[in-house]
């Protein structure tokens, strides 16, 4: 059975006439990396916050079908112990500093601190997740003295030190610079093959297709279409469909029409 | 950019090294000690005997110090002429301006409390320049304050810089836009809706945002919170907040027995 399984989930937020997702099943393996894309409105938060539990633990609205982690039903579970398997780390690093905190490490560990993870134990938990996403020499700084992309790998460690079943992302590096998002990538990949669950929400395509291991597009609310990033990335469907496509499909798909390029389309 | 709002001075220091709740009990009891002890002198020789070396002792004193001349001799002063020139006590005028007298009584009242507020303010300063916001609050959830109400205190502290900073940000590109600032009130009366607008819908945007950030760091999880500092609290000290307990319990005592 798959580690996440989503039957036939439709959600509304409250004071909305349409459904912000419609009848999606999907379902990730363990340790599987699975990319999201889709055009602005599609629906890709809102899988990430159903797939976290706070549609509808935290936003309310109507839900039906069914979300399932790790074996547990979203709907008869608490946000609090969900949190515990499921972690989420969205877009816009600065509102994901919590506010609490002086320096970047005790940022870290405030999630620890708000599960009663023992002292020792969370400071090693700290110093090993900082060292995954390279931030070591930040660790005495103050994380609203930072960078926007300073914050985001803040912002993701703060959720990896937690050690979810499920990572959950939102366009984790969307102020990062292409060393930060290769190394960030890497990163996750390598979250992925120690046996993590990934779902990531990117709009940078190029880097799903050398990390993600299955792309799912979503429009409208609906999945349109899922399988190897080589094969979604360059359908047809998605040109249609108004999705990004990366320089290279798109130079590859104009040479095509005009006669230039004879092979598949590339990635 | 501002980062924090915190006076917290780090330094290697007995004062700092002190668990919060007792300096905070101490504070408390110095300025209790002032305001109810029937001995004239006594706000004074708080000021002079403990607060001044407590600020030594905490090795802030350079802080404390500018912070004294600055902010609070200020405040004192002012409180001190309001009390002398307006406080009908007393009837041997030693010193008049215009129709405003000054009397032995009025100036020997607005001494004292001036002092009361001297020390009041300054104990406070010393106890903000020697105590960490987080351990504080870290001590305090520890003890039983609820920690949604630890976190609006602290996260406000920070917050509220960042908040600054970013309306100077929608300011300048608003006046990027020609938006009038710096004309006649009436002007820039009216250029403030431009501005609130952007602030406050996107501080509610960011509200919700936080409180789904924390959420997903277990902030509501019903597990028993740890911390990362580790804030001592050695008997002796304990004995120390009962036995400044007993101080201000005396000194209130001997108000009321004096009265």
């Amino acid at each position: 059975m798959a580690f996440v399984n989503l039957q036939n989930v439709t959600y509304q937020y409250p004071l909305t006439k349409t459904p912000a997702l419609q009848n999606v099943n999907l379902q990730v393996n363990e340790g599987e990396f699975v990319a999201i894309v889709g055009p602005n409105g599609a629906g890709k938060s809102t899988l990430c916050y159903t797939l976290a539990g706070f549609a509808p633990h935290f936003f309310k609205g109507e839900m039906s079908g069914t979300v399932e982690v790790a074996g547990k039903e979203s709907s008869k579970s608490t946000l609090d112990e969900w949190v515990l398997n499921v972690g989420l780390a969205f877009q816009n690093p600065f509102n994901q500093i919590s506010g609490a905190k002086y320096t970047v490490f005790e940022e870290i560990a405030f999630g620890l601190e708000n599960i009663g993870v023992p002292r020792e134990e969370m400071k090693s938990r700290v110093e090993d997740a900082m060292a995954l996403t390279g931030i070591r020499d930040l660790a005495e700084r103050s994380p609203y003295s930072l960078s926007g992309g300073q914050q985001q790998r803040v912002a993701l460690t703060s959720i990896l030190v937690m050690r979810p079943k499920l990572l959950v992302l939102d366009e984790p590096t969307s102020q990062m610079d292409p060393i930060g998002t290769r190394e960030v990538f890497g990163t996750i990949r390598k979250m992925a093959e120690e046996g993590m669950t990934v779902v990531l929400v990117e709009h940078k395509v190029e880097w799903i297709a050398e990390f993600a291991d299955r792309v799912i597009a979503l429009k409208d609310g609906s999945v349109l279409l899922e399988g190897k990033p080589n094969e979604v990335l360059t359908s047809e469907l998605l040109a249609e469909h108004g999705f990004g496509l990366s320089r290279y499909t798109s130079t590859a798909r104009e040479a095509k029409k005009r006669g230039i390029w004879k092979k598949k389309i590339c990635l | 950019m501002h980062e924090r709002l915190s006076f917290h001075i780090k330094r290697d220091s007995v004062i700092h090294k002190l668990n919060p709740l007792t300096k905070l009990t101490l504070i408390l009891a110095l300025i209790l000690i002032s305001f109810t002890s029937p001995w004239y002198w006594t706000p004074h020789v708080v000021l002079l005997l403990a607060v001044i070396p407590l600020s030594g002792l905490g090795r802030v004193f350079p802080e404390f110090f500018k912070a004294a001349t600055r902010l609070i001799l200020p405040a004192a002063g002012f409180l001190f002429l309001m009390q002398a020139f307006f406080q009908p006590i007393g009837e041997e005028v030693i010193f008049k301006f215009y129709f405003l007298d000054i009397t032995q009584e009025s100036l020997m009242f607005a001494f004292r409390n001036a002092m009361r507020v001297f020390v009041m303010i300054s104990a406070f300063t010393l106890f903000l320049l020697t105590t960490h916001p987080s351990e504080l609050m870290s001590d305090l959830t520890r003890r039983g304050l609820p920690g949604q109400f630890a976190y609006v205190i602290i996260s406000t502290l920070q917050i509220l810089p960042q908040m600054q900073a970013k309306a100077q940000t929608i300011i300048a590109a608003q006046r990027s836009r020609g938006l009038d600032t710096e004309s006649t009130f009436l002007k820039r009366a009216g250029s403030v809706l431009p501005l609130v607008g952007p602030l406050v819908f996107g501080s509610l945007v960011e509200v919700e945002e936080r409180a789904i950030a924390i959420e997903a760091r277990g902030f509501t999880s019903k597990n028993s919170k740890t911390s990362l500092h580790e804030i001592p609290d050695p008997s002796f000290e304990k004995t120390i907040r009962w036995a400044l307990l007993m101080l201000v319990i005396l000194s209130i005592a001997a108000n009321l027995w004096l009265s």
